[in-house]
């Protein structure tokens, strides 16, 4: 009897052990294709593939009708405009939700009446779970056209015209709906560990005659700040990673928005990497762009994987007062 | 015991895999290449043709261009060849071109905005970024700068587009905004009074379809051939077609209600 249980235990430890090395060895794979097949992109272009240099649109043309523009390679493509409108989206988008997602957490969790509490926590975290199509169905519907007629004005329009045209979809419109997608997440883990605070601390911080927003910003955010970094990360992978929602909302075109020109700037266009992949990745891999969209993919698998090991080495260090995360 | 069955288990189970399907693709698949602008049709219509005769092995769609796929069909590297250009008078002889379905755009603008009619020479003007403002386009009721959208790279509507109005040389201007499918760039210039955009003819629904040299933009008049921003896509084979390609191209040609589905979801079927 004790020997079949044994013999049973060990199956089962056998094909959860084959399950895991599968999925390891499938990730392992996964990594390994992308970056052969993006590799004849970089070794084409060298360091250059991260630098500016002319129109990515122009580049692709030429790629996708064999015809290499004159003095250049095949492969010859500058990711500038894409890492840079990866980066002002990205950074924008968490900079906000940071800020809006820690004070919403504090009212959900030290503010709001219980039954406001009772509601809406699960309704935060249904939201963390819409499918991004869906905002950037609401973007293109409601907010692109109505950024389009009342914050663009027709002289701002022509002041440009000539340069890019300013439709509505924007690299502000961009940033507002990352900013509601990746919100939920990062309420949803700060009211966690919030609420995971141990009352002692606040207790004994009040009875030291602290005030009510200086313990919760002394203590209970200190002590939630572990979780406060893993739903950064987490916001900042699902920002990085967002391809069809920024396509559809932010003008698909990879326009480097220039912070010089004043407020025209929140209203110029961009594209992403992920979103730049979407756009011009016709499905044929062979191809020079089959190996640049790789090349784009590989380096958005090696900036999530930083992030994993950052969020990693900075949680170890927070952890030590820390709850939650 | 158990371990034994198990592995007799696994062992039948691999023959089946790996049996079956050569036992199955005993005949030798198609080989079709040409015409990037064919290809998502060929592709569709391969897949559905093996999942009708599961006998026969779905054929092997490549892209290239159309000039491949003609100059593929005479030289034997492709049992069919795929081109999105009618004949030409330099093509190798002998060849059979087999005209397989349209594909064409309807030029759309904003409701509010409803353009009478367009001559090629004014959509290349906008596209190409020599015509800026609406106030410059005749019959135009908006004033102000033209949005430009266009679709991505990746798209055969772009394709037709850049084939059969701009032409080959002439670029779309960069600063047009590009969307990721029809319905999308439907929306996009439904939502902006100015904007002015290309689509497939199933897309035209709240947004105003422009006449193109005078004709509209209808099905109808894509069918009869009076419409002008229409190509033909043609099956090329050397010589009149014989065996497994003339059993494929009878039956995408045959107007039967799978090829059918298939052509309208975004060409235009003739047969």
């Amino acid at each position: 009897m004790h020997r079949r249980d044994a013999a049973r235990d060990r199956r089962v430890e056998l094909l959860l052990g084959a399950l895991a090395v599968g999925v390891i060895a499938l990730i392992v794979l996964i990594l390994v294709t992308v970056l052969v097949n993006g590799w004849p992109s970089f070794s084409a272009n060298g360091l250059h593939w991260f630098g500016p240099g002319g129109d990515v649109v122009t580049q692709f043309r030429a790629m996708q009708s064999s015809i290499p523009l004159p003095g250049h390679s095949i492969y010859y493509f500058r990711a500038w405009p894409l890492i840079w409108g990866t980066l002002l989206t990205t950074v924008g988008a968490v900079l906000i939700a940071l800020v809006v997602s820690t004070l919403t957490a504090i009212f959900l969790t030290e503010f709001a009446p219980l039954p406001v509490q009772r509601v809406l926590l699960p309704v935060v975290r249904l939201l963390a779970g819409v499918p991004s199509v869906i905002y950037g169905l609401v973007g293109i519907v409601a907010l692109v056209p109505w950024i389009n007629e009342n914050l663009i004005s027709d002289g701002r329009k022509q002041s440009v015209a000539y340069v890019v045209q300013l439709n509505g979809a924007s690299l502000s419109t961009a940033i507002v709906i990352l900013t509601v997608m990746i919100l939920p997440i990062m309420v949803a883990l700060t009211a966690n560990a919030l609420t995971a605070v141990p009352p002692a601390w606040r207790e004994g911080s009040a009875a030291l005659g602290v005030n009510r927003w200086r313990t919760i910003w002394r203590v209970s955010l200190r002590a939630a700040r572990p979780a406060i970094a893993a739903g950064t990360v987490l916001a900042t992978a699902r920002a990085l990673g967002e391809a069809i929602m920024i396509a559809m909302v932010s003008g698909g075109r990879p326009f480097e928005a220039n912070p010089l020109d004043g407020l025209t700037f929140l209203f110029e266009p961009v594209e992403t990497l992920a979103s730049g992949i979407l756009e011009e990745f016709g499905g044929e891999t062979n191809t020079p762009i089959g190996h640049t969209a790789y090349a784009m993919g590989a380096v958005l698998l090696f900036s999530a994987a930083m992030l994993s090991f950052t969020s990693w080495v900075v949680r170890r260090r927070l952890r030590r007062y820390g709850v939650g995360g | 015991m158990r371990a034994k069955r198990t592995l007799v288990a696994t062992l039948a189970l691999l023959l089946v895999f790996v049996a079956v399907p050569t036992a199955v693709g005993a005949g030798r698949a198609l080989v079709i290449g040409g015409s990037t602008s064919v290809l998502p049709l060929m592709q569709k219509l391969a897949a559905a043709y093996h999942k009708q005769y599961k006998r026969i092995p779905e054929p092997k769609v490549s892209g290239g261009q159309s000039d491949i796929g003609v100059a593929g069909a005479a030289s034997g590297r492709f049992d069919i060849g795929d081109s999105s250009r009618d004949p030409l008078s330099t093509d190798p002889p002998g060849l059979v071109f087999t005209k397989i379905a349209r594909d064409g755009i309807c030029v759309i603008t904003n409701d509010k905005n409803p353009v009478p009619n367009l001559s090629q020479q004014t959509i290349q003007g906008i596209y190409s970024g020599s015509i800026r403002n609406w106030s410059e386009v005749p019959g135009a009721t908006a004033t102000g700068p033209i949005d430009l959208f266009q679709r991505d790279g990746a798209s055969g509507t772009q394709d037709a587009f850049q084939n059969i109005i701009m032409g080959i040389s002439l670029r779309i201007s960069p600063s047009a905004s590009q969307e990721a499918s029809n319905g999308l760039e439907q929306s996009a210039v439904a939502g902006d009074e100015n904007g002015i955009g290309f689509v497939s003819f199933a897309y035209t629904a709240g947004v105003h379809a422009v006449d193109y040299q005078g004709v509209a933009c209808n099905l109808r008049n894509a069918r009869s051939g009076q419409y002008g921003a229409v190509r033909n896509f043609w099956m090329v084979t050397k010589g009149v077609p014989k065996g497994e390609a003339a059993k494929f191209i009878d039956w995408v040609t045959s107007g039967n209600s799978i090829t059918k589905k298939i052509i309208s979801s975004s060409w235009i079927a003739i047969h």
